[in-house]
């Protein structure tokens, strides 16, 4: 693959901003509330515009890997500080950019512990960027690990509903995923021969088949963990109940997205034939992951616990479009990770706001909110009908894409998936009659409505799933520049 | 030139008598001695860092001065300056014995400086006594119940059963080479592994330094040591005592790289058994002392991947390892020396409302606790990594896959810690102030952890240069 070197170190200052605002942070005083949400705003805000320009400005006719920097970092254990951005990963970080810029205007209300709080989900979104963004699998995992462990505090300071042992779950979960990452990453790296952690470069290895059935396994495993692939999900809903809202939206919006890319960009890219040999159980984990999230999903009363559980089945949609391994799979699969991102945000988000207000989150207490909060309540119907795959969104050619291809390959098992959507989307409307169209409890009758303000981050949200609905191509046709030469590759 | 040489040896032993001097008087002002050896003690830093480059022989060669050695004696002279930097208050021990207290850990530093140069075997054994010897006293000073009395007896029987061992051991080695310097036996070595007396040979000479690094099977005075030892005394132990015996394992064990598959076996096997060991019984632990002996002995099970791996790559990230070890596991403990201000054991649980009492402190414990974890960015990632690939370089799949699990499993207690920093809260706690000096070794602390676990890459090269002297 070809690299563009960068004339600007655009990536590094996507990376380093909010490693700036973060260590402001540390040396502002806990009283001064503005100036840290204006600190921790203005960090998530430059490395938002950053990945918007990356975006943007990525030649499709040139492809290849653009705004590379390359450094070499530990000479002795070929560690590269490599990053660059191509089709794959210029829609993820465009999604983390988008996530935790609403995600910070999201958190504005805060008033327990705001400094450590800003701290915190800048160090992790750091870490999130970081992953997209690497082309070394040193720093990828280094990122990655970044990533996950500041949920642990994350959750079990600001978290609500049983979040000590959810915080304990998904640590341990997460890690334990980990503990298989690493010796699948170093059995690349040393049976190549080439003692080189640079991705770009070991793809050009061919490794035996032992080691690629070996390694892809123990990645595929590992990095499924975080994706949430059936069985390894059960910390997710868990852990998205208990997280604060702006966390939920990092982590089911971004943070599952680590998982699911890194078995595209690490396992598929550099184990193609143990990617084969494996495909058929991929496919069958995810098929299995849909269906289940879908009918588990149905019967929970907590608004949380749903959009928890349609994750699942929404990270299976992704999953089945990478066991496809075909250009219109793994198109889908891509752009499925970024919409289900935004609109999982948008989810978390309209809930927060509701839960802030009403402290339940119960569908049935809740019973016709639109009538007391009809701005609020339409976010949340917005993102309901994303999640249903309503055409004019951009869940809906995620997903169409997906299911195309699913079924060529996997005739039967594609055919499960889609049944389940479309009885899940049956019941996504029924709970949003529930919750939104019933009586109104008078409990709540007092409660004022989004202010402007407050609505800027949801509606940036629906933004984007609304124009990326409208113009897939644009998404379409940069996710393709890259997955046209990695398919090629495999 | 040749006392440059010799210099940090002979600063230190003037350190030494400058403190005999102090202790004779007959009430000395603790105060007062903690400044005078601390300040001694921070020159002594300087003293090993104008010494780093030097090299040479010494003693009709049983006494080598190379960039290993040098490293490891700025490591102990770094380990001993930072344990008296939070001696200022020694409440766990009387203060009619203080300055015996910074005399013995300064002789304890003098012997451990010679151990890391030595090359003959005698003078390996005299410098390793010389510093045990001083522990033995140490470790018993603490003022209080009979705890550390067992301690102190426990850690004395211990250590000379190793030591019998390596004596046991190393007059095999002498036996069937004639020779007692390292450089004489090391060519003879590939011949004589053949033969069963070799393989123990080297394995019992092992003894002594497993002992000091309490990897399995000599680890069971860790735990009563940590806890019965007064918190300064520990410190040592823990930092600047692993970091020697890192090193003499490193020299000891390559007499046996040449001995391929079969001695390579019992060090995975004594690595595999330590951490998991180490690890599962960490986790059932309350006091946090004896928490990170169980953990000591987990990572002493990490060190020996890179040991085992005898390649240059290892025998670096080991060395690596070594010093991220002293300065995250000092970390830990000099918080623990801050919150348990009289001398304390300290448990897990009495660390709740640190967040309140004090945010800075919060910080360098849980930038320790998550280095000690393998967290990035920190040295301990970093280290843990750079051990991993190298022993992943030689063929150890299942122990990487084992020691990553470890990994796994040694999160669960270090975040036990950090919730009860966090989340615990401690109603009614004082504020803990801390003076400037304590201030500054927070920070210093804090940015050498994510410092050098970013840019490792100095580190790594001065250790892979410096190992070369050894394989």
């Amino acid at each position: 693959m070809t690299e563009h070197l960068a004339n600007f170190p655009y990536l590094t200052c996507m990376l380093l901003s909010p490693v700036v605002g973060l260590t402001i942070l540390l040396f502002l005083k806990e009283e001064r509330g503005l100036a840290i949400r204006m600190v921790a705003l203005v960090a998530a805000g430059i490395s938002f515009a950053l990945s918007i320009y990356t975006f943007v400005a990525y030649d499709r006719v040139l492809g290849g890997i653009q705004f590379v920097e390359k450094y070499e970092w530990v000479k002795g254990f070929g560690i590269t500080y490599f990053v660059g951005v191509e089709g794959m990963n210029a829609p993820l970080l465009l999604l983390t950019g988008i996530v935790i810029f609403t995600g910070v205007l999201t958190m504005w209300e805060l008033q327990e512990r705001v400094k450590e709080y800003f701290i915190f989900q800048l160090a992790l979104v750091t870490g999130v960027f970081g992953v997209f963004m690497s082309y070394d699998m040193f720093f990828f995992f280094l990122f990655y690990e970044i990533a996950v462990v500041p949920m642990y505090i994350l959750i079990l300071i600001w978290g609500s509903t049983r979040k000590i042992y959810a915080a304990m779950k998904l640590t341990l979960y997460l890690m334990a995923g980990s503990g298989l990452i690493i010796p699948g990453i170093l059995l690349l790296y040393s049976s190549s021969g080439l003692f080189t952690f640079d991705m770009v470069r070991l793809h050009a290895v061919q490794f035996s088949p032992w080691i690629q059935k070996l390694a892809f396994v123990m990645m595929y495993l590992g990095f499924g963990v975080l994706a949430g692939v059936w069985p390894f999900h059960t910390w997710s809903p868990v852990g998205h109940v208990a997280a604060p809202t702006a966390v939920s939206m990092l982590h089911a919006g971004v943070l599952m997205k680590l998982g699911s890319f890194a078995i595209l960009r690490i396992a598929m890219y550099l184990c193609p034939q143990g990617f084969q040999y494996w495909a058929q159980l991929m496919a069958l984990l995810a098929a299995t992951g849909i269906v289940y999230g879908v009918f588990v999903g149905l019967a929970q009363t907590d608004l949380k616990y749903v959009i928890g559980y349609s994750s699942v089945s929404h990270m299976g949609i992704v999953g089945l479009g990478l066991a496809t391994g075909t250009l219109d799979g793994l198109n889908g699969a891509v752009f499925q990770m970024f919409a289900h991102g935004v609109m999982t945000a948008l989810f978390f988000s309209s809930v927060g706001f509701i839960y802030d207000r009403t402290h339940t989150r119960e569908i049935h207490e809740l019973g016709g909110f639109s009538k007391i909060m009809p701005v609020a309540s339409a976010f949340f119907i917005t993102a309901a009908l994303c999640g249903a795959g309503v055409p004019g969104m951009a869940s809906f050619w995620a997903e169409l894409l997906v299911l195309i291809a699913a079924v060529k390959v996997f005739p039967i098992r594609g055919l499960f998936a889609i049944a389940a959507l479309v009885i899940g989307a049956l019941f996504a409307l029924r709970v949003v009659q529930n919750t939104f169209f019933n009586e109104p409890n008078p409990n709540f009758i007092h409660h004022e409505d989004v202010s402007p303000f407050l609505g800027l981050p949801r509606m940036i949200l629906i933004g984007f799933l609304i124009f990326f609905g409208l113009f897939p191509q644009v998404m379409v046709g940069l996710i393709k520049t890259s997955i046209v030469p990695f398919i090629q590759g495999m | 030139m040749d006392m440059l040489l010799f210099g940090p040896e002979l600063y230190f032993l003037l350190v030494a008598l400058v403190l005999f001097c102090l202790s004779l008087k007959r009430q000395p002002h603790p105060r007062a001695v903690n400044t005078i050896a601390a300040t001694l003690a921070g020159l002594g830093v300087l003293v090993a860092l104008v010494c780093l480059f030097q090299r040479g022989d010494l003693f009709f060669q049983a006494y080598r001065v190379d960039l290993f050695s040098q490293i490891f004696k700025f490591a102990l002279a770094l380990g001993l300056f930072l344990v008296f930097m939070i001696s200022r208050n020694l409440a766990g021990i009387e203060e009619r014995l203080h300055p015996e207290f910074y005399l013995f850990l300064t002789t304890c530093t003098l012997g451990m400086m010679m151990l890391v140069s030595s090359v003959e075997l005698l003078t390996i054994y005299v410098s390793l006594e010389l510093s045990s010897y001083s522990l033995y006293i140490l470790v018993p000073l603490r003022r209080g119940d009979d705890i550390d009395v067992e301690a102190g007896i426990k850690y004395l029987f211990i250590g000379a059963v190793s030591s019998g061992f390596m004596l046991f051991g190393l007059s095999y080695i002498f036996g069937a080479t004639h020779s007692t310097y390292l450089v004489d036996i090391i060519p003879r070595m590939p011949q004589l592994l053949a033969s069963p007396i070799g393989l123990v040979g080297v394995l019992l000479a092992l003894a002594g330094f497993l002992f000091k690094l309490s990897v399995f099977p000599f680890h069971f005075w860790a735990p009563d040591v940590y806890q019965g030892g007064a918190n300064q005394v520990v410190t040592f132990i823990a930092t600047a005592s692993k970091a020697a015996a890192v090193a003499l394992v490193l020299r000891i064990a390559a007499l046996g790289a040449s001995a391929g598959y079969s001695f390579a076996q019992t060090l995975v096997i004594l690595s595999i058994v330590s951490m998991t060991l180490g690890n599962l019984v960490a986790i059932i632990q309350k006091d946090l002392k004896r928490m990170l002996a169980y953990s000591s002995i987990a990572h002493a099970g990490y060190i020996l991947m890179g040991v085992l791996a005898f390649s240059e790559a290892g025998y670096a990230s080991a060395v690596y390892y070594a010093l991220a070890y002293l300065i995250m596991n000092f970390t830990v403990f000099m918080v623990l020396n801050e919150v348990a201000t009289d001398g304390r054991d300290l448990k897990i649980a009495e660390l709740a409302g640190l967040y309140h009492r004090s945010p800075l402190l919060t910080l360098s414990l849980i930038l320790g606790i998550f280095a000690l974890a393998g967290v990035p960015p920190s040295i301990g990632f970093t280290g843990k990594l750079l051990l991993f690939t190298s022993a992943m370089n030689q063929g150890y799949f299942f122990l990487v896959l084992i020691g990553a699990v470890n990994g796994t499993i040694s999160l669960y207690y270090y975040l036990k810690v950090v919730y009860a920093a966090y989340f615990l809260s401690g109603e009614g706690l004082p504020p803990i102030r801390l003076s400037w000096p304590t201030r500054l070794l927070n920070y210093g602390l804090c940015v050498s952890i994510i410092g050098f676990g970013v840019f490792p890459n100095f580190i790594v090269e001065l250790a892979r240069t410096a190992v070369r002297a050894v394989l």
